[in-house]
């Protein structure tokens, strides 16, 4: 680098503006990159250090205390692959929990005794109450998703009797400490927990927890335990798993890191281009001072050289300053993280993250780098003197193009992800969840068709649906099954292969089943001795159930089951709070519980589309950075190579605005054209976009709606900004004569 | 005393365009450069004087024939080992002077410095050296090419040129952008540097530059058709002056 380290110098100080704006955008790039590696390298490991940490079982599952006998442990223990297992003793209910995110909600949880001795499963809980009577100690989730706070009141409901605790503490533990598992956890001090177990005797059940060995496959052990319990005729209430409760608890993260990296490979991708824009410009524009250093002696691989390491030595001092800089942001996503992971972690240093964020890019930096001052190699001096470069600008146009189209792709995504958050924000929650009726009742047994027919006469409602979930257990484990009278008339529908059940030997499957299931096989469903075997007839997806899921029909799982007594209401308007008051208060009778899901969604609904809202604005305000830099980039660089031909129509009696209207005329056409084609071809890529980042955390079946409006309004905006910066930038020349401008 | 030949070209072919817009410069040129001679190569209007040139340098590949320089034939030269043999065989001056912009007038010099010596030091010492040679002030070498006048730029690209002792300067018009006292202040510096030594090859259709050279070869109908040894300038000297003027025209001027 001796030879040209002078023209390298000479190079960084002559174009400072464009190295500094390419500087910005490699610089964001690393900064999003390391935020991206440093979840993922972190956020999981993270996530299995406090697991081992806190002892938590790798298996878990529970069985009603009464069907619990000795030879279960036994046999559990001589399953190849257990290391150990313990007992904890749970009360298992479902608990409407009063004033969750302001609505009541209805959450399997599991009362423990927190005084309980226990090897397995510890928790870690922030502060102890010196009180002993009346108090709950809540997972973090629940603070976070529910609004709750240490030293406040806390109600459960459970069978109609309201339990309200002071809350003495925060627990984390690693198992159920976040609803997405389908279970949530409650530590009360064991004088709270012998008064609330006497009066929940029948649902008092015996947790088993399994430490395995790291090689066993968990689904083998599920299996054989489910086979044990099966042969003694027990249905276990709940199993669960490290991995699968793993995947639910990081799923949001996963998100973010998938999002993260594509975006930072497309903001690659674009300042990589323009780095090619930007040399092939140079090689014009410099193409006589080439020809005069080929001339005087410099090889073409000098003179390469001296074009590729500035933007080399740029991209290595940005890849480094956006790095450290991520470190500044990566305490407020990782505590935007928590919220839904239910567990905090510090975000440190990551040597591993910091030489990939800077290794990566500045490869790829230099390679594209050379690959566009390769042309230097076929220059001839005298050629390149008297100006003959071999290439016209239609290769710019090529380039500006693809740039324009990689911003779009941006800015469409962005566009198109607030879009369905905010104007559309029932399109993101039926990607992430079930059904979102907006009341669900449960009704007093043989009382269905009476309210249904009530409900039917009421012109506030929409729709009437029998929809219920519950658990039933397959050869592996347990599924949530949701089970209605129609699925025809489900207004979500997550079947994204083949379709829902319609007889009552049929059933869909979650993702998670369908390499084992291929459509048309058969898999045996059972609730503790009853079994039936259904025909598979399609996938369908589920976020929060690690894709542990199915559909039967009523019919179908009364087969195994009870009849279910549960109905989902949707109404006309946002009405769900007085509707259930009016419906409470006049058909007690028929009436057992009530659920205002109108206003649960919309808590859900402020969890997650509070993170991803914040993504996407972050995603929409970082596409509009990178239409400032990447247009100011092309657009001073053209202005500056054409200079002196304005100053020769300056002389012939071209004005300032014709002039601008010229340099306009040369680059809009291209970017307005790009754009709108990739507005338009929008309609079929950002699908595609959507599924593949949607899939990573199990939503198989994405529902955003691809607003070609929201597109050419992205394509229109582009172009428009591409115009207005192009005026701004041609402002300089009114300033400048014709004579300065020919001397130049 | 025979003069030692330091360009030796014979059988040189060149033409431009294709097909049936194909244009002949030359095809059969045969030419020698002498080492210490100051050659002028005149000629009208496209008759290939500066094509001949760039080839005779190694800047551009003639078609055909074979162009021994000092010993080596460059026309055996790929590009990267040309450009090499560049650095210490030839130094060149351009019309449009061709310094880099934004760059002082020191660094253009250095740049070309360091193609040859790895001692910076050294490099300076001889540029300050070749500044004074050319008239150019300390106050100046630190501007930029755009900060001075046209006849300080084409000297410090002359000392750019013969910055790395090149065993030919070559100059393509150096005059041609240049004022009338500028223009004289140029071509003092290529007498002074033939007086110190220095082979130098310049294309011109200048009469005034011509007549500082020491031998003119004229081409015509792409052959040299004269050549007129004028002997070492002096201002005075109107014996050669007259006869400078009566081998122009004789050649059709």
């Amino acid at each position: 680098m001796n030879k040209t380290s002078t023209l390298i110098i000479h190079n960084l100080k002559k174009t400072k503006g464009q190295y500094i704006s390419f500087g910005l955008i490699i610089c964001l790039t690393a900064c999003i990159m390391n935020i991206a590696l440093v979840l993922a390298f972190q956020t999981f490991k993270a996530y299995d250090s406090s697991f081992s940490e806190l002892d938590t079982a790798d298996i878990n599952f529970m069985i009603p205390q009464v069907s619990d006998d000795s030879e279960i442990i036994d046999a559990i223990e001589k399953i190849d692959g257990v290391l150990k297992v313990e007992k904890h003793e749970g009360v298992f209910v479902s608990a409407i929990v009063r004033e969750f995110a302001e609505s009541d909600f209805d959450m399997k949880t599991v009362f423990y005794n927190l005084d309980e001795s226990r090897t397995l499963n510890r928790f870690h809980v922030s502060e102890y109450s010196e009180e002993d009577e009346d108090i709950v100690y809540i997972p973090m989730y629940m603070k976070e998703m529910g609004g709750f706070f240490e030293n406040g009141n806390i109600t459960y409901s459970v069978d109609d009797k309201d339990y309200t605790y002071k809350i003495g503490g925060i627990v984390s533990e690693m198992q159920y400490g976040n609803y997405g598992t389908g279970l949530i956890g409650a530590y009360l001090p064991a004088a709270a927990y012998e008064k609330f177990s006497a009066e929940h005797r029948e649902q008092t059940v015996t947790e088993y927890s399994l430490r395995t060995n790291d090689t066993v496959d968990l689904s083998k052990v599920k299996n054989k335990i489910t086979g044990i319990l099966s042969d003694k005729g027990i249905t276990a209430l709940n199993i669960n798993d490290r991995i699968a409760c793993k995947q639910t608890r990081t799923m949001v993260c996963t998100l973010l890191i998938v999002i993260f990296l594509a975006l930072a490979a497309i903001i690659l991708a674009v300042s990589i281009f323009l780095s090619s824009f930007r040399i092939r410009s140079t090689i014009e524009d410099e193409l006589a001072q080439m020809g005069v250093l080929k001339a005087i002696g410099y090889t073409s691989k000098l003179i390469i050289c001296s074009s590729v390491w500035p933007y080399t030595l740029v991209g290595i001092a940005s890849t480094v300053i956006g790095a450290v800089l991520s470190y500044i942001a990566l305490p407020y996503v990782a505590a935007i993280l928590a919220i839904q992971s239910g567990f905090i972690y510090t975000p440190v240093f990551d040597a591993k993250a910091l030489l990939i964020v800077i290794i990566i890019p500045v490869i790829i930096i230099y390679l594209f780098a050379y690959i566009s001052a390769m042309k230097i190699y076929k220059l001839g001096p005298m050629g390149a003197i008297r100006g003959k470069s071999g290439n016209g600008g239609a290769g710019q146009n090529i380039l500006l193009a693809v740039l324009s189209i990689g911003i779009m792709v941006l800015l469409s995504f962005a566009g198109t992800l607030l879009y369905n958050i905010s104007v559309k924000p029932d399109n993101f929650m039926n990607t992430l969840s079930e059904e979102s009726p907006s009341v669900v009742f449960t009704v007093q047994n043989d009382k269905m068709s009476e309210l249904t027919k009530i409900l039917q006469g009421d012109n506030r409602v929409k729709l009437v649906l029998e929809y219920a979930s519950t658990s039933v257990s397959y050869v592996d484990g347990s599924l949530i099954a949701f089970v209605s009278e129609d699925f025809g008339k489900v207004t979500n529908d997550i079947c994204y292969e083949g379709r829902s059940p319609v007889g009552e030997d049929e059933i869909a499957v979650g993702n998670m089943l369908a390499e084992d299931y291929p459509i048309g096989s058969k898999i045996e469903i059972s609730i503790s001795d009853k079994a039936s075997v259904y025909v598979v007839t399609g996938y369908i997806q589920s976020v929060n159930n690690a894709g542990k899921v199915c559909q039967l029909t009523n019919k179908g799982y009364e087969k195994i089951g009870e009849k279910m007594n549960m109905v989902n209401v949707y109404l006309h308007e946002e009405i769900a709070e007085a509707f259930i008051e009016e419906y409470e208060e006049q058909y007690d009778t028929l009436i057992t519980a009530s659920v205002n899901y109108e206003q649960l969604s919309e808590a859900g609904r402020t969890m997650y589309a509070g993170i991803v809202s914040v993504v996407a604005v972050v995603l929409f305000v970082i596409s509009v950075l990178m239409v400032l830099l990447v247009l100011y980039v092309i657009i001073n660089s053209m202005i500056s190579r054409r200079r002196q031909e304005f100053g020769i129509y300056k002389a012939i009696g071209y004005t300032s605005r014709q002039l601008t209207i010229l340099t306009v005329k040369q680059f809009i056409p291209v970017v307005a054209c790009s754009s709108i084609l990739s507005a338009i071809a929008g309609i079929w890529y950002l699908p595609v976009i959507n599924q593949t980042i949607f899939s990573q955390i199990g939503a198989m079946k994405n529902h955003f709606e691809v607003s070609i409006w929201i597109l050419l309004a992205a394509a229109i905006l582009f172009t428009a900004v591409a115009l207005f910066i192009s005026v701004l930038l041609s402002a300089p020349i009114k300033k400048i004569t014709a004579y300065s401008l020919l001397k130049e | 005393m025979s003069r030692q030949t330091v360009i030796s070209a014979k059988h040189l072919k060149k033409s431009f365009g294709k097909k049936e817009n194909i244009q002949t410069i030359y095809s059969d040129l045969n030419i020698d450069i002498y080492k210490g001679d100051f050659t002028v190569i005149m000629g009208s209007s496209g008759a290939g004087k500066s094509t001949l040139m760039y080839s005779l340098s190694g800047m551009d590949k003639p078609d055909g024939g074979q162009i021994d320089f000092d010993g080596t034939d460059i026309t055996k030269l790929n590009s990267d080992k040309l450009a090499v043999f560049r650095r210490s065989q030839c130094g060149f001056v351009f019309q449009q002077i061709y310094l880099i912009d934004k760059m002082s007038l020191m660094d253009n010099v250095i740049t070309a410095g360091v193609l040859t010596s790895r001692n910076k030091e050294n490099i300076k010492n001889r540029a300050k050296e070749l500044f004074s040679l050319v008239n150019i002030p300390e106050i100046t070498w630190k501007k930029n090419p755009s900060q001075i006048s046209g006849g300080e730029a084409q000297r410090a690209g002359i000392v750019r040129a013969v910055i790395n002792n090149p065993n030919v300067l070559f100059a393509d018009e150096p005059t041609g952008a240049l004022n009338s006292a500028n223009g004289t202040a140029v071509l003092d510096v290529f007498t002074s540097l033939h007086e110190k030594g220095q082979s130098i090859v310049m294309v011109t259709h200048d009469k005034k530059s011509a007549l500082r050279g020491s031998r003119i070869l004229y081409i015509k109908d792409g052959e040299i058709f004269g050549e007129c040894d004028l002997g070492k300038f002096a201002p005075d000297d109107t014996e050669r002056t007259e006869k400078f003027e009566k081998f122009i025209t004789e050649m059709g001027w």
